[in-house]
């Protein structure tokens, strides 16, 4: 199947929502906080977290949620979104992208 | 500044967590994304443009543009998924030839109808509209006028669009699309419960035991729906699913049952399950008792086909009485079914046996809850209304049915079929609500509702779609106006009856569609038209939620709305113009006013001011009209259910629910119908209350098996069936248009058995013709697709504009529900 | 004899239109494709049918295709004949789940596939998600027959950037 060789050049991002025990909502943001990776962007007024994970790879990532998943002060944990960057080839296409610009910029 | 990759994907992450979240995302995070204001990305929620599902999505629009969609995960109905097309909803709107300008047939300047389309402005496209209109309203009166809405139509439109044809224009003949699509389930409910639309919810979804799928490929028309039963069925191992077709289908795929049973021979296989449930002594005599009669319906009632062809020479009760029926007991009707033995309905239909009682059985078993789910395979029958009749009889029988898991499930093909065909009234014999033209008392109710004087709405139920296109072609309809839907791809036999007609030289057609589809080919004016997130709306689906949405583009310039076409149009004519001098007098103050005045704007649709809109808000129709005509058509529209059983909550309130299953009452919505408990409608001790009928008892119909109006012969020796696919909505003119839905199902082909093929000289790829007694239609053999049909029947899609089947198909309807037959008709396939 | 008399008249209105929508569907292939007709029939009159074209063969390329934007499910690049996804067996998992894409490099299935209708997490792909085909499918090697001028986010804020610039 699929051969994929440049494992090393991905970037994943997963963003999450955690519906936590209220009483422990101050935990669980440091649990989360604690997380290499992760980082929080808002919290509503009824306690809910968004926040992202960013890592390497799947395994990475599932790693990384799998910390945060398993804290007792959380009742719910729903992933929303998870996009992969192959960088390799972002790089190509960033290279073409700055081409672009430096022409624009003669202009 | 170049924006660093990563930031933006995280951006989206973070941005689609806190739609999902409810919250807004503080500055903090915004800084995170630029510290320009260049990325304000902004997701609003919307109901999926396609099919009878109803799934709630959530729309990121950047600039004006819809950049991205993805399921809406606080949505009960889909939990945030969405299938291979509602994932691809953010391009259906910019396809490259989308229209921008009315146009017109044309030569040397003047409307020619066999001229080339000239672009023209708004202004001119109503004034030759007008004209058209009047010239048909002076020659033959208001029944030369007619339109052909949609399923697909908002509830506002639907409901805007009824009030001018049977309010404003006097005539009835206005039906939709829908009437193709789940006529025969109206039908059936209002013949077996009085009342229309499901007692059961998806609700059912996780409570059921087994499944029984008649005549309905969820697995690629109700692809969420799919996923709540694939989820039901993985998850619970002793739920079971069965699965009938004519061919087989992916919904097979988790079939722990599948049947394949010759067509037409599901009305006795529904009668053999009847018969299994007397025979084993499993009726749930306390039930049927107490909440059902029993009656014998009329048979040999023809094919709805035009009345000099042989079958209607040849039917015996083709004629009024074809709707008929008279009060039995249960043992006349045990005796009735009786005949339906395991031997004899396996050797009609082909299905062994063993599988027949296993699904007998099913239904049997007091303690399997059973939901049962058909869609075009029953409605699309020239017995439809009867194979609803008949699984209503299974589930009354067994009273599995309106709790948890005991469901007989009519599911809708299109977003509002519900909503808009059904509940709005926008069919030719009907009014909101469950009304009826014929009804006297039910006219006096819409009258006294829209203001207008006793006798305004026509009693006479008028054209329905399969008739519209014959009267066009015998020159009878000649102001016709097709909005929100491809009828000259998607209507039967459009080579004797719709091309002809559309074609013919007294008649005017006008199509209003956002792009040029093979309808507006044939048409005289095409009219550019708004779609989905470009205008505000409201969908109805086929588990009685009613979702809304805000406008969230701007349309292309020079297109605009269904809805604002209608309205827009009804200001060129006077009351004098339309209605006759003793119908004005009984209402002197209409006197000089336009139907604009008097149908929208000085009637309860024009009472709510600009001002409730958010300021924040598109609303193109409403801020051009002067006020906020979505709210004044939808609580008026609501106003004809309140209090009757079909109770919609206030209009604001749906922006905020992912929508709500009405009726809704105190706030609150109702998941099972005629329950007592979980339905306020319900009496207080009746248990069940059917209350759609006056004694509160639902009707077990004695109905035969009866052939089909044609079966292959000699010569034409094959069945043809035609369907949906999955990758596409209907006749494919918006997912077509999106690259990624193209590439994966660009062609029609036609599937056939390998030894089919073989019995005809012919392999996969090869190109060939089907042809039957009215046309043909060329494409390529498919031999090994995802559709498997047993010997002696093929299948053959409709949705591509290029390979037009219903050139082949026949134009045979059930006579009580008017809907045609799309599964049979007998063809031959020669190799070209 | 009825039958055949409207059969006839049929034919010859048939007749009668099809000139026009010849002469109409020329001057419409000369046309930029906005505001031109029936684009997905190539402008062929309706009474009239173009040679279908062979069928295509499905992209096996196994290169990954980018994305939209990001929740676009992506699409399928090899070929998936004779895959058996059904209630014993599920093909695609063979190599994309999360066991499997260490030894077959294939890549593994996104994480929301995880979540149950709940939203809580699994240990094994959420059955609602078993039917893959239901959001991710080939492509077969057919050229579009119009285009579509969606513009994902990147693009427009790329522009928007440049446009700031002045």
């Amino acid at each position: 199947m699929t051969q994929n060789n440049h494992r090393s050049s991905e970037y994943h991002v997963a963003s999450l929502v955690a519906s936590p025990i209220l009483a422990q909502l101050d935990e669980v943001k440091a649990v989360i906080t604690a997380v290499e990776g992760a980082e929080i962007h808002a919290v509503s007024d009824e306690g809910k977290i968004v926040f992202t994970v960013e890592g390497t790879g799947f395994k990475d990532l599932d790693k990384k949620i799998d910390i945060i998943r398993v804290h007792k002060g959380i009742l719910n944990l729903s992933p929303v979104y998870h996009q992969v960057l192959d960088e390799e080839q972002e790089k190509k296409l960033a290279e073409s992208d700055k081409a672009d610009e430096v022409s624009h910029q003669v202009k | 500044m170049t924006i660093n990759r990563r930031e933006f994907i995280k951006a989206n992450a973070v941005a689609a967590a806190a739609a999902v979240a409810g919250v807004s995302v503080p500055a903090v995070a915004s800084n995170l994304i630029t510290s320009s204001d260049i990325t304000k990305l902004k997701w609003d929620k919307a109901a999926c443009r396609f099919c009878g599902t109803g799934c709630s999505v959530n729309v990121g629009v950047m600039d004006g543009k819809v950049v991205a969609t993805h399921g809406d995960i606080k949505s009960p109905v889909n939990k945030g998924l969405s299938c291979v097309k509602g994932y691809f909803l953010s391009k259906i709107m910019y396809g490259k030839d989308r229209l921008t300008t009315p146009l017109l047939r044309m030569t040397n300047g003047k409307y020619d109808k066999e001229g080339e389309f000239t672009p023209i402005s708004w202004d001119q496209a109503f004034n030759v509209m007008a004209e058209k209109a009047n010239d048909a309203l002076k020659k033959d009166g208001p029944e030369a006028l007619g339109m052909f809405g949609s399923g697909q139509w908002t509830v506002q439109e639907g409901y805007a669009a009824s009030k001018l044809m049977k309010a404003g224009f006097r005539t009835n003949n206005i039906d939709p699309n829908a009437r193709h699509c789940m006529a025969s389930a109206v039908g059936g409910f209002m013949r077996t419960f009085g009342i229309d639309e499901p007692m059961g919810c998806y609700d059912d979804l996780e409570a059921a035991d087994a499944f029984v799928l008649w005549g309905s490929n969820m697995a690629e028309m109700h692809p969420i729906l799919w996923t709540r039963l694939t989820d039901r069925r993985l998850s619970a191992p002793h739920v079971k699913v069965a699965v009938l077709s004519t061919f087989e289908h992916r919904s097979f795929d988790l079939a722990d049952n599948g049947m394949i049973f010759t067509p037409q021979t599901d009305l006795a296989i529904l009668n053999y399950i009847a018969n299994y449930i007397i025979q084993t002594d499993r009726v749930n005599k306390d039930f049927v008792n107490k909440h059902t009669n029993f009656r014998i319906g009329q048979t040999d009632i023809g094919y709805g086909l035009r009345p000099e062809h042989p079958l209607e020479q040849k039917a015996k009760n083709n004629d009024k009485t074809a709707g008929s029926s008279k009060p039995i007991d249960f043992n006349e009707y045990a005796k009735f079914v009786s005949t339906y033995t395991a031997e004899y309905v396996s050797k009609l239909s082909g299905v062994p046996e063993h599988k027949l009682e296993a699904l007998a059985e099913m239904y049997a078993d007091p303690k399997v809850k059973v939901t049962s789910f058909w869609t075009m395979g029953f409605n699309q029958h020239t017995r439809g209304v009867w194979a609803n009749n008949l699984v209503y009889n299974i589930h009354l029988l067994t009273g599995k049915i309106s709790t948890p898991g005991n469901s007989p499930f009519s599911l809708t093909g299109q977003p509002s079929a519900c909503g808009t065909a059904r509940e709005v009234g926008t069919f030719s014999h009907r009014l909101p609500a469950d009304m009826v033209v014929k009804n006297p008392k039910h006219r006096a109710i819409a009258e006294k509702i829209w203001d207008l004087p006793e006798g305004t709405i026509p009693p006479k139920p008028g054209y329905h779609a399969v008739l519209q296109n014959r009267m066009l072609k015998d020159g009878k309809l000649n102001f016709y106006w097709v909005q929100c839907n491809n009828n000259m791809q998607a209507a039967a036999n459009i080579n004797e009856e719709a091309f002809p007609g559309y074609r013919n030289p007294k008649n005017f057609i006008v199509v209003s569609d956002p792009y040029p589809t093979v309808t507006a080919q044939a048409a005289d004016l095409i009219l550019p038209t708004a779609m989905w997130v470009e205008k505000e709306g409201v969908y109805g689906n086929a588990e009685r939620r009613t979702q809304s949405w805000y406008q969230m583009v701007k349309a292309p310039e020079g297109a605009k709305s269904d809805m604002w076409q209608l309205v827009e149009f009804s200001k060129r004519f006077k009351v004098e113009d339309v209605w006759p001098e003793e119908l004005i007098a009984k209402k002197p103050d209409v006197r000089g006013k336009t139907l604009f005045d008097v149908l929208y704007k000085d009637s309860s649709v024009g009472k709510f001011p600009l001002s409730e809109i958010p300021e924040d808000r598109l609303n193109d129709e409403s801020r051009d009209f002067g006020f906020y005509i979505q709210k004044g058509l939808f609580e008026e529209y609501a106003s004809f259910g309140r209090g009757h059983a079909h109770d919609l909550a206030p209009y604001d309130r749906y922006h905020q629910e992912r929508g709500l299953r009405w009726p809704v009452v105190d706030g609150k919505e109702t998941k099972w119908r005629f329950k007592e408990g979980s339905d306020p409608y319900a009496k207080p001790g009746s248990g069940w209350d059917f209350y759609g009928k006056k004694d509160g008892r639902a009707i077990i119909f004695a109905l035969p098996y009866e052939p089909a109006a044609e079966s292959p012969d000699d010569e034409y020796d094959l069945w043809l069936s035609t369907g949906r696919v999955l990758e596409h909505w209907h006749s494919g003119s918006m997912t077509q248009r999106v690259p990624e839905l193209y590439k994966a199902m660009p062609d029609a082909l036609v599937y056939m058995h390998p030894d089919d093929a073989k019995k005809r000289n012919m392999r996969r790829g090869d190109l060939v013709k089907l042809i039957s007694r009215r046309g043909e239609v060329q494409t390529r053999v498919e031999t090994r697709g995802r559709n498997k049909p047993p010997i002696g029947l093929v299948y053959m899609p409709w949705f591509d504009a290029s390979r037009l089947v219903n050139k082949v198909t026949l134009d045979a309807t059930d006579p009580l529900s008017k809907e045609t037959d799309y599964k049979k008709c007998a063809i031959k396939i020669v190799k070209v | 004899m009825k039958k055949l008399n409207l059969a006839v008249i049929a034919s010859l209105l048939v007749v009668a239109v099809s000139p026009i929508m010849y002469s109409l569907n020329a001057n419409a292939a000369d046309k930029e494709t906005i505001n031109s007709v029936a684009t997905l029939r190539d402008a062929t009159p309706i009474d009239v049918q173009k040679e279908p074209n062979a069928i295509p063969k499905v992209v096996n390329k196994d290169i990954k295709q980018g994305r939209n934007y990001p929740m676009q499910p992506p699409v399928i690049p090899h070929t998936t004949r004779s895959y058996e996804v059904n209630k014993n067996n599920n093909k695609c998992m063979s190599c994309h789940s999360r066991h499997r894409t260490e030894k077959t490099q294939a890549p593994m299935v996104s994480v929301t596939h995880y979540m149950n209708r709940d939203g809580n997490f699994l240990a094994e792909v959420s059955p609602r998600r078993y039917f893959c085909n239901q959001c991710h499918v080939t492509q077969l090697d057919a050229k579009p027959l119009v285009e579509n001028t969606f513009t994902d986010m990147h693009s427009l804020m790329k522009e928007k950037s440049k446009a700031n610039k002045h």
